[in-house]
């Protein structure tokens, strides 16, 4: 080069050392799952769509979801959110009120009339046949639809929905926001046949041979067999069917008092629907724990913590670690049970196993005992497939083995979840091995994304700042079918968004580009793709590590590099 | 998926393109994770391209222009390592002669300020001059191999102050320049820390706005000096500050007229167990928990002195203040 006269140097010449070569490590973007996706079981990414809300882009949130999950409104009510179990910001003051989101999005989509963002399918596409139509079924229907295959929707019941319509009670699930829903993906073009049962008005062997493909998603909706002893009182009503009473007549028998047996979703439902149709005194008898705190991990009610609380207010007793013993009977009729102490212990192999207490034993006087211990797949025309077990056998991807092109997911699968999120998640997963199946691709991997933890985040950048929490009716006013849960308000969603952490993904706060010493990264504002924002310039980047420490979400990784 | 950017735009013109003034650019030779290279970079930026400088001998000077080659994008002079305040005296002189209105600013390290410069500083703001002095605070003579100055903290170890049988590092206390600087009764004297990027911009346009001498010194860590890794350059200077060993100020005419809350001042141990210049104070000796104990006391001191305890949490205090935001608001 030319060397400048005397001592002077022409602006910015250093450009000319590229100060790079001194690096033993480099910053690289690394886009890790935020907790909150990685945990929700119907693959929403709350992450993603917390930012669009953040950007104030409602309309983007929403679309961000139903990738995933066509039913917002629905899951939004009535998941029990393991995102928010798992959510980083949990570990720092209270976790992202995630579902509450979630549920505003749903609801702003059917308020605004928004429509998916899915391409017509052509008349002469493959055609797929769908058995139920629950939230597995749906959610099936709409992945294969959204990637371009016609779908024949079969149910025995003449209505849609499945167990959203039939199980869970419409004070926690509105038939409007349900119905909204499921219009809004039937709208896409589905073929639906109600009154359509597997085993009666339709065959297996038929449908394998005249359709693409099936999906079984039949759920579980028989109530299990329950007897004491071998004694069956009289007038036994499953509380599966009272349920299903409520949800089409509004109302139940009352009685003076019952013991309602299980520790699920479906006792503490039909426990609060027999205190709406006014029985004075509704316990429920469970052999695991109550949820909270002191909970024993594996002996824990199944039921939505929430939702049990929410029993508990409206005068449900429940009598956790209790046992039956026997039925106390009159003429047939039940007066009561005699109850015993009860606790999953580990035996001498460390296996839980479950222990009565001699000594323990108590007399409740009731005149019903409803049992809700669960229920099983309605075989019915799957006889075949289920052999003698009681779900239906899948593979990892939901493939029905030695079946040629019959899937299956769901309550009715053998991995089945027994959620809504577990069936919606269900149905997208089947459907994307469907989907590969049917264009003669590889089957999808099942490798996961690293998960970003907690201790990668820079905490220095977030400020505690308390969680919005959903209204609540008071129990006086939770008659019928009142919704007892409602919505958030629009400041306290945005608000919501700006607690989230981020995790895991950019969120252009420029630290990175404010903080480097060496101005190794660059901002480029235009870039297409959010994770494209900033660029490493590794001309000059020396690898000092600075700006990954300094990354509040833990989107940059130094990696070696010699 | 490792997903290196997918460029639609060479990087060069990227760099070129980048949305904010570039006053330092790259190339620079100083070491991985410089707190002096970050600070110069944050003041350029703030202080715009209407400015030349006036450079003291010391690291900033050294990295930025290793002959034939420059990083400076602004007019930019050296001189000696004791005269920067005289040298930009003299260019705001000649500036002022030809009614031009370019801000003069001086920079130099805390031995070109505090101590061999301090002489030509004082005359400077003594005269009134409109130049804005920015002293990079790295507590020691770094370019020369971390010799001890007036701004080396109590008990810290230099090559000049080696701990041993008689001293736990260095035996005096760390001067006050800010007071006695603003004692000049000049119109704005303030100190500010790289780990609060949008305090320092501030404080760079407060100053720029003044005429008259106007005077800010960034605690600026030093890797190599301190005995920290590059990644925690950010860290340590925060818990400088977070501790009440630096306390973050302005002074207007002598008076103190604002200062960063601390929400909740952390203790001092935090701040220098993670640096090397005081790893002799967590021995097990007496003299080593004296001298933990006095660091702490000092600490205390400036709290109680300038009121630093922050009342609860708030949007402008050592946490408010970096408070990330979806679309970089924050660095505005
Ligand atoms: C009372 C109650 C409360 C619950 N509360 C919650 C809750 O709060 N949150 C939660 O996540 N989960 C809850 N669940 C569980 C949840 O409802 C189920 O896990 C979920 O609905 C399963 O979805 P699925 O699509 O597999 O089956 P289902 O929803 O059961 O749907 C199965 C469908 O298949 C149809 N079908 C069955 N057999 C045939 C056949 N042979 N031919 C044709 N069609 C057939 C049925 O008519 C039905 O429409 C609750 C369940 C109950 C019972
Ligand atoms: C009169 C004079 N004495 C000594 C030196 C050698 N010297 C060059 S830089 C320097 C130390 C600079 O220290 P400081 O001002 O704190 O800046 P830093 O390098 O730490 O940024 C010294 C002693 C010199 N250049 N001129
Ligand atoms: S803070 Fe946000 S991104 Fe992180 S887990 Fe919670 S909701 Fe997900
Ligand atoms: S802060 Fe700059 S120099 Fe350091 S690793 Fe990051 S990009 Fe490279
Ligand atoms: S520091 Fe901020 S801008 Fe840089 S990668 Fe991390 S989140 Fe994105």
């Amino acid at each position: 080069m030319k060397y400048p006269r005397g001592g002077y140097a022409l602006p910015g010449t250093t450009l000319a050392f590229k100060t790079g070569t001194w690096r033993v490590q480099k910053p690289v973007h690394y886009h890790y799952a935020a907790p909150c996706h990685h945990a929700c079981p119907a693959g929403e990414d709350a992450q993603a769509y917390l930012a669009r809300v953040e950007e104030g882009d409602f309309r983007a949130a929403w679309e961000t979801i139903v990738q995933a999950n066509p039913m917002p409104c629905v899951t939004g009510r009535v998941c029990l959110h393991p995102c928010e179990h798992a959510c980083n910001r949990g570990q720092f003051d209270e976790s992202i009120a995630i579902h509450s989101v979630e549920r505003y999005l749903g609801d702003m989509a059917v308020k605004e009339g928004w429509a998916y963002p899915v391409q017509p399918v052509p008349a002469n596409a493959p055609r797929v046949a769908v058995i139920g139509a629950g939230p597995a079924g749906m959610s099936n229907a709409y992945h294969l639809i959204r990637a371009g295959y016609n779908v024949t929707l079969f149910d025995a019941f003449p209505l849609a929905g499945g167990t959203l319509r039939t199980g869970i009670p419409n004070y926690r699930l509105p038939d409007e926001a349900l119905d909204a829903e499921l219009d809004r993906i039937f709208a896409l073009g589905i073929e639906f046949k109600p009154h359509h049962q597997l085993g009666r008005e339709i065959s297996l062997s038929e449908l394998k041979e005249q359709y693409a493909a099936v999906f079984l998603a039949p759920g579980a909706m028989q109530g299990r067999n329950w007897s004491v002893g071998d004694v069956v009182p009289q007038d036994l009503h499953q509380g599966l069917d009272l349920i299903k009473q409520w949800m089409t007549v509004g109302e139940v028998p009352s009685f003076q008092s019952a013991a309602v047996v299980g520790g699920g979703n479906t006792a503490i439902d039909v426990a609060r629907i027999l205190k709406r149709s006014g029985t004075p005194e509704v316990h429920i008898i469970t052999h695991n724990g109550l949820p909270g705190p002191n909970a024993i991990p594996g002996d824990v009610m199944r039921a939505i913590p929430r939702e049990v609380e929410h029993a508990q207010q409206e005068g449900v007793q429940i009598h956790e670690h209790r046992g039956i013993r026997r039925l106390i009977l009159r003429g047939g009729r039940v007066t009561g049970v005699e109850m015993v102490h009860m606790k999953k212990m580990p035996d001498e192999t460390g296996r839980l196993r479950r222990v009565a207490f001699e000594g323990t034993e108590t007399v409740l006087h009731v005149d019903q005992v409803i049992p809700a211990i669960g229920q099983v797949v309605e075989g019915e025309g799957m006889e075949r497939l289920l052999g003698q077990a009681d779900w239906l056998p899948v593979d990892d991807l939901f493939k029905v083995p030695g079946q040629e092109n019959v899937w299956s997911g769901g309550d009715a699968c053998s991995t089945g979840q027994g959620t809504v999120a577990g069936a919606i998640g269900d149905g997208r997963r089947a459907a994307e091995d469907m989907v590969a199946w049917l264009r003669g691709w590889e089957r999808p991997e099942l490798g996961e994304r690293r998960i970003v933890e907690y201790a990668q985040l820079n905490l220095t950048y977030f400020n505690p700042k308390e969680r919005a929490h959903e209204p609540i009716l008071p129990v006086a006013e939770r008659t019928g079918a009142r919704e007892v849960v409602s919505g958030l308000e629009r400041n306290q969603v945005m608000q919501e968004s700006h607690r989230c952490f981020s995790c895991g993904n950019c969120m252009s706060c420029d630290n990175c580009w404010t903080l480097c010493p060496d101005s190794a990264v660059l901002k480029n504002p235009d870039a297409a793709r959010e994770i494209d924002r900033y660029v490493f310039d590794y001309d000059y980047c020396k690898g000092c590590g600075l700006c990954a420490a300094e990354c509040p979400v833990g989107f940059i990784d130094m990696v070696e590099d010699n | 998926m490792n997903n290196e950017t997918t460029k639609t735009v060479s990087i060069e013109e990227l760099r070129r393109k980048q949305p904010r003034f570039q006053g330092i650019t790259s190339g620079h030779r100083a070491c991985l994770g410089c707190g002096e290279a970050l600070a110069a970079r944050l003041v350029t930026e703030a202080a715009g391209p209407d400015v030349m400088i006036a450079n003291a001998t010391g690291c900033l000077e050294i990295f930025t222009t290793p002959w034939p080659e420059s990083s400076w994008r602004v007019p930019w002079m050296h001189s000696l390592f004791e005269n920067a305040g005289a040298i930009a005296a003299g260019m705001e002189s000649a500036m002022k002669a030809q009614g031009k209105t370019t801000k003069v600013l001086s920079f130099a390290g805390d031995g070109g300020t505090f101590d061999i410069g301090f002489q030509a500083l004082s005359g400077m703001m003594e005269r009134g001059h409109n130049v804005l002095y920015v002293c990079y605070d790295n507590e020691a003579y770094m370019n020369t191999g971390i010799q001890r100055s007036s701004s080396t903290p109590h008990a810290a170890r230099t090559t000049t102050s080696p701990p041993g049988r008689e001293r736990m590092g260095k035996r005096h206390l760390k001067k006050d320049i800010v007071s006695i600087v603003a004692a000049h009764h000049i119109p704005y004297a303030a100190t500010t820390s790289v780990a609060y990027p949008v305090d320092l911009r501030r404080k760079v346009r407060r100053a720029m706005e003044i005429e008259g001498p106007t005077f800010i010194q960034i605690h600026s860590p030093c890797p190599l000096g301190w005995g920290h890794d590059g990644a925690e350059t950010l860290d340590v200077a925060r818990m400088a500050v977070e501790c009440g060993l630096y306390p973050v100020i302005e002074l207007e005419r002598g008076k103190l007229t604002g200062l960063l809350p601390i929400r909740e001042p952390r203790p001092v141990s935090d701040y220098l167990k993670v640096q090397q210049r005081f790893r002799h104070l967590f021995q097990d000796h007496h003299k080593a928990r004296e001298e933990l104990e006095h660091l702490q006391a000092l600490a205390d001191y400036n709290i109680e002195t300038f009121q630093l305890s922050g009342h609860g949490a708030d949007d402008q205090d050592t946490s408010g203040l970096n408070e990330a935001r979806r679309g970089g608001v924050r660095s505005a």
